[in-house]
């Protein structure tokens, strides 16, 4: 109940911030703020529903069981998506572990856009929570591809901007300010992308995955959106993933 | 059409318990390779800057500003100046019309929140072109195609992905190059 209240406030207060925040990163009042949600982080609503729904699939016994791992080794386990399973015979990000999961324990799996999905992978993730991000971009030929194609897809310029991932986000470029935004390096030790989302966004007041925190910046940068689950996607959550790689997971993030 | 089957086939499986479970078939896995196709950048062009291109008329500095300093006529605040739409007609739907933002990357007198990824081009025409470093049609294809100068330029490409017309391009490098009250 406290935590609903809370919720609340903290969903109301999210939409100032979008009024606030126009102008600049973050105001004094936004830190102030961001320090709270610390604490209290408006997605942790969510994650819980992913216990829930997870829950009801047979919950960490089922799930380790259908990867092959124990209770105990699902959490490392986990820190190292996207992985390339044997039985699925792909390189998936957990969401599309979760359908081929949901699929075998003769449910309908939920499409990768639903906030079920959201909730649930989020859940899973959390499971790694202390865990370092173990990714192995060499662990065979599957994951060597996928990282070469996610390399190309990070550096490739494309849409009506001729803007590609690496405009923005190459060593070159990060720390400087793009309008008042400082531009993130992904996988530095205060951003550490792959290890914070699914994150909650202050900006726009909602929990949002890896693959969709990437379509925001394409629709920004008017870059065509690529779909979520696509080869392409999984292999940029790839090459994402590895600039984390040994950093330590912690969902939900919270992010401005 | 084919991917209702699929589904619905999925389903039948599942609710059959199939005992060859398809995994793979449960996945989503859209491939991305047509629309990236369609997404591609031409390769880098270099462009002869029109026949009276480089302007004094307010209104064409009053658009090239625009452009400049807004990101789309859905975002922006003020109403455009004559001769710039707010929305244009693609494919039969009516969308924002695109401009330039190019204050996201660059300082110039005026500017709001502007940042800092490219150069600061306050006083450029005292600076750059009253000096000989830079010519007029420099500056139309470093906005046009800053690949021509740098492949690996982290600008964005403006004329040869179709984002602008030629008299868009010389509007905006008018503005940059006119002299400007402003601090
Ligand atoms: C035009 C510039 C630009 C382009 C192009 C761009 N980004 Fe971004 N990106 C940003 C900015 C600015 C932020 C930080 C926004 C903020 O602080 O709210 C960001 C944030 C992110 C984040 C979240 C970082 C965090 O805080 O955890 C990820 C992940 C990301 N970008 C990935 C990508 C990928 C993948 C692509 C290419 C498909 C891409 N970006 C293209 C500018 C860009
Ligand atoms: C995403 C960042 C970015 C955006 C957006 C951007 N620029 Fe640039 N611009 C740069 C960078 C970086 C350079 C430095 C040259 C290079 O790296 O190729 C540059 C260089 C320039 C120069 C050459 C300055 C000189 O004399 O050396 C001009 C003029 C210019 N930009 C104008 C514009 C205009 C006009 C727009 C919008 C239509 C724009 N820029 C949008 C990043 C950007």
């Amino acid at each position: 109940m406290k935590r609903v209240v809370s919720l609340a406030l903290s969903l109301a207060l999210a939409t100032s911030v979008v009024v606030a925040d126009e102008k600049l990163s973050m105001s004094e009042a936004d830190r102030a703020m961001y320090q709270e949600m610390l604490e209290n982080n408006p997605a942790d609503i969510f994650v819980e529903e992913g216990a829930e729904l997870l829950d009801e699939l047979g919950g960490e016994e089922a799930l380790a069981k259908f990867l092959g791992q124990s209770e105990e080794s699902l959490p490392k386990y986990i820190a190292g998506f996207p992985r390339y399973i044997d039985k699925i015979g792909m390189v998936v990000a957990i969401d599309q572990m979760l359908q081929a999961f949901m699929y075998d324990q003769g449910k309908k799996p939920y499409p990768l856009k639903s906030e079920e999905m959201d909730a649930l992978q989020a859940y899973v993730k959390s499971l790694a929570n202390n865990e370092k991000i173990n990714i192995d971009v060499n662990a065979n030929e599957h994951m060597k591809k996928a990282y070469k194609l996610g390399k190309q897809m990070f550096e490739l310029r494309r849409g009506k901007r001729g803007l590609s991932c690496y405009s923005c986000h190459s060593p070159d470029v990060v720390g400087l300010r793009l309008r008042m935004q400082i531009l993130p390096d992904l996988g530095a030790p205060d951003v550490k992308a792959a290890a914070t989302w699914p994150a909650y966004r202050m900006t726009k007041g909602k929990m949002f995955t890896l693959q969709k925190r990437f379509q925001q910046c394409m629709k920004n940068a008017l870059l065509a959106k690529l779909p979520l689950g696509s080869p392409q996607m999984v292999a940029l959550e790839v090459y994402v993933t590895d600039m984390a790689k040994g950093q330590t997971i912690h969902i939900p993030g919270l992010k401005r | 059409m084919r991917r209702g089957l699929v589904v619905a086939l999925g389903s039948l499986l599942v609710s059959s318990l199939a005992v060859a479970k398809d995994l793979r078939s449960a996945v989503e896995s859209p491939d991305a390779t047509k629309i990236l196709q369609k997404d591609k950048l031409p390769p880098p062009k270099k462009y002869k800057m029109p026949k009276g291109c480089m302007t004094t008329d307010k209104l064409a500095i009053e658009r090239g500003k625009y452009i400049f300093h807004n990101l789309n006529g859905k975002k922006a605040k003020t109403p455009p100046p004559p001769g710039l739409p707010k929305f244009v007609v693609v494919n039969g739907k009516k969308k924002p019309k695109q401009y330039g933002n190019c204050v996201a990357c660059h300082n110039i007198e005026g500017a709001k929140g502007p940042g800092n990824v490219g150069p600061d081009l306050h006083n450029y025409k005292k600076h750059f072109i009253d000096t000989g470093v830079r010519t007029y049609a420099y500056v139309y294809q470093q906005i046009a195609d800053a690949r021509i100068y740098n492949p690996k330029t982290h600008m964005t490409i403006n004329l040869t992905t179709g984002l602008f017309t030629p008299k868009e391009i010389c509007e905006i490098t008018s503005y940059v190059v006119s002299p400007k009250k402003e601090k």
